[in-house]
């Protein structure tokens, strides 16, 4: 079975009955791998469709989440479940649940480090005190304002006021947590969770060519997430100063936020200071000051050492990447595509009014970054598919045309690999307006290809 | 990826009933078993068919049983009429699966175990209905839609299912405005089936209640029944458990019984 992946989780969803029969055939390691090695930083079972499950069935679930967080120290466990499913999984592991239990998936999605809205106002009650606070803990790390009820009256009281809360968190169970560095994309700063002891181990875990790509698509501002950093030695320290040194070659910034200085060693802090670090007490620090912003490179890209040019091997595939794109935007919208024009040049926006754009960046055997402008109406008529429903909400329409560069990506991987070229893919990035699209790429060289669906004109650009 | 064209392509080349089988439909009705075995028995694909289905381990012959007047005493008059649809099902079925891991046994299977429990359902539920009996025949057409129509998008369906929550029946409502059972129903109006058969159908898709009391009750029980078969590890392992969307919500009045019915501890 394969998982549904979306903002760091990835979720399997059986349906109908789960014993120990079947379990295996809905999931195994591999299918758990090859959702992993999609950088999630939690892997759920829903069993919002499940009708019967039995412990033979569980348990298979739950070996493998033991196998996976062992290796990949994510967060594991089960969603969408009512009061009666909750009780019985509860009553299976009395006092051994090392899996995490969330109500529903909106719940789970508070305590990932991939969740974009934060700052919200969350009632949670467990009739568990640890929980309760380890959950109180969790989400105002998360940046979150967890309001805990103290009982079960306290809790049906306060949830009866539901527009004060923009979440109510209840029947959840927080197992052992991920310690992944978990990647998030914020406007045009990346941002990496770090946590607990940083030593030499950050080399392992820190993914490298992820990171280099991103320098190599634009992005400026690389913050590190370290609220719950409670130390570390000198190899995690030399990491990050050799980080910081490459990042300057690209004019790029390393920022760390809530690295308290108690927690490491004065000389650290003041020779990672020497190589360009920046430190925040808190993440508002960066992300709501727009100045700052700037500054620090996150809302420009235009400064890279070396400027990269496309070359042969690409042009050579770039009927793989048409393809792609073509065939993926037919599929969303069923209307047929004509191409206009081919052009190897700057881009070139001629109308910027009522368009939207997105791109995703692919590195590997080989490397660069395809860039999708789209007017709005497009825009909207491929993402119904995905929605089910005609929107003018824009934030939906970016999220949603997220998910279909997604899968524009995920075409153009597997259109590669049957040429024998292995890449992989970074985040979407989203942009609603035009002008943030140019500050990344108006100086790049790359080829523009005009394409038309029914009457709408659409741009599709590759680079490096 | 799906267009209604594809959708009225895959109608129009939905073969009519061969003469054979509606002569061996039509004497069933008139409750003569032996002139429908004798007529049945003139096509070779069809008694192979059904010696095959009665000598499976389901039903439990230590010997082999192979002559047709026989098999339709075996299989009375619902069991004939609902054996003569699944084979029916199987002319419309590909020579090869591409989208579901299925081939022919396994698909042969599925028909085999959804008559055989279907049965079992309606003697629990007291209900003797031939029509209502042959009514599970048409359950398995909403796969045979589903592989016809999307096999060759296969890839793109799986990239574009591994970011959003879509099963094939809402692609093809999304993308055409109808639904595999639609399409199932179709089927049923080119066989002449009864009309009871379409509408039970329309209701076991888990998404189409009917106003009919007794019809959504079948449905329900149906659409159960479909989610059992489909959590079985041959069918999830075919790719099937998640074609179309299991409403939980749409079952949870009959759960217990159903569970009672199947024996589920």
């Amino acid at each position: 079975m394969r998982a549904i992946v979306k903002n760091g989780i990835g979720v399997f969803k059986p349906q109908g009955f789960l014993d120990g029969n079947n379990a295996s055939s809905f999931l195994n390691l591999e299918d758990i791998e090859a959702t992993t090695n999609l950088n999630v930083d939690i892997i759920l079972v829903s069993l919002k469709k499940v009708v019967f499950f039995n412990k033979n069935g569980l348990d298979i679930f739950v070996k493998l989440f033991t196998k996976v967080r062992q290796k990949n120290s994510i967060t594991v466990g089960f969603c969408d479940y009512d009061e009666k499913k909750f009780i019985a999984i509860n009553k299976f592991y009395a006092g051994e649940l090392a899996f995490s239990l969330f109500k529903s998936l909106e719940i789970a999605s508070l305590f990932s480090t991939s969740f974009k809205n934060q700052q919200k106002n969350i009632l949670l009650y467990s009739d568990d005190k640890s929980q309760r606070t380890a959950m109180a803990i969790e989400l105002h790390d998360y940046g979150h304002n967890p309001v805990v009820a103290t009982t079960q009256e306290d809790f049906n009281e306060k949830s009866l006021n539901n527009s004060a809360y923009d979440y109510i968190v209840d029947y959840t169970y927080l197992g052992q947590m991920g310690e992944k560095i978990a990647t998030r994309v914020t406007g045009n700063a990346i941002i990496y969770t770090v946590t607990a002891f940083l030593d030499a181990e950050i080399g392992n875990t820190f993914n490298i060519a992820y990171h280099n790509n991103s320098l190599n698509v634009g992005f400026r501002l690389f913050i590190f997430d370290a609220y719950k950093v409670v130390s570390m030695n000198i190899h995690a320290f030399n990491f990050f100063s050799k980080l910081s040194t490459s990042a300057a070659e690209y004019n790029a910034t390393i920022a760390f936020v809530g690295l308290e200085s108690t927690k490491i060693p004065e000389s650290f802090i003041e020779n990672m200071e020497d190589s360009g670090i920046i430190f925040y007490n808190q993440m508002d620090d960066i992300l709501l000051n727009k100045e700052l912003l700037k500054e620090l490179g996150a809302s420009s890209a235009a400064n890279i050492k070396q400027k990269r040019v496309i070359d042969k091997d690409m042009i050579v595939k770039l009927p793989d990447f048409i393809d792609a794109t073509v065939a993926t935007i037919e599929m969303m919208t069923n209307s047929k595509a004509l191409k206009e024009a081919v052009e190897v040049s700057k881009i070139e926006i001629t109308e910027q009014e009522g368009r939207i754009a997105s791109s995703i960046g692919f590195y590997g055997d080989i490397d660069g970054m395809v860039i999708l402008v789209f007017p709005s109406k497009i825009a909207k008529k491929a993402c119904e598919l995905l929605i089910g429903e005609s929107t003018d909400d824009i934030e939906l329409i970016l999220d949603t045309l997220a998910e279909l560069v997604n899968i524009v990506g995920g075409k153009i991987k597997s259109l590669l690999f049957d040429h024998g070229i292995n890449v992989n893919i970074t985040l979407p990035r989203t942009y609603n307006s035009i002008s943030g699209l140019l500050e990344v790429v108006e100086a790049k060289k790359g080829v523009q290809v005009d394409l038309a669906f029914d009457d709408d004109k659409f741009l599709f650009f590759l680079t490096k | 990826m799906i267009t209604r064209d594809n959708i009225n392509d895959f109608i129009d080349k939905i073969p009519p009933s061969p003469k054979i089988l509606q002569e061996t439909i039509r004497h069933l009705n008139n409750a003569d078993l032996n002139k429908a075995a004798k007529i049945a028995t003139e096509d070779p694909a069809l008694s192979a068919f059904l010696r095959n289905l009665v000598n499976k381990p389901l039903y439990g012959f230590k010997q082999e049983v192979s002559d047709i007047s026989q098999i339709f005493g075996i299989l009375g008059l619902s069991g004939s009429q609902q054996s003569v649809y699944n084979y029916m099902l199987t002319l419309l079925s590909p020579k090869k699966w591409n989208l579901f891991n299925l081939n022919k046994t396994s698909f042969d299977e599925l028909q085999a175990v959804f008559s055989i429990k279907w049965q079992h359902i309606l003697e629990h539920l007291k209900i003797i209905d031939r029509d209502i009996q042959s009514a599970i025949t048409l359950l398995p057409a909403s796969i045979i839609v589903s592989e016809a129509l999307f096999s060759k998008s296969k890839k793109d369906v799986e990239l574009l299912r591994s970011v959003h929550d879509l099963n094939y029946n809402t692609i093809l409502q999304r993308l055409c405005d109808t639904t595999l059972f639609d399409i199932c129903i179709e089927i049923s109006i080119k066989w002449d089936m009864p009309k009871v058969i379409p509408d039970i159908i329309r209701c076991a898709s888990g998404v189409n209640p009917s106003d009919d009391k007794d019809i959504n009750k079948l449905g329900k029980w149906m659409h159960l029944l479909l989610f059992y078969e489909l959590s079985q590890p041959l069918f999830i392992e075919a790719g099937l458990n998640d074609f179309i969307e299991f409403n939980i919500d749409y079952v949870e009045d009959i759960y217990e019984e159903f569970l009672q019915v199947m024996g589920v501890q």
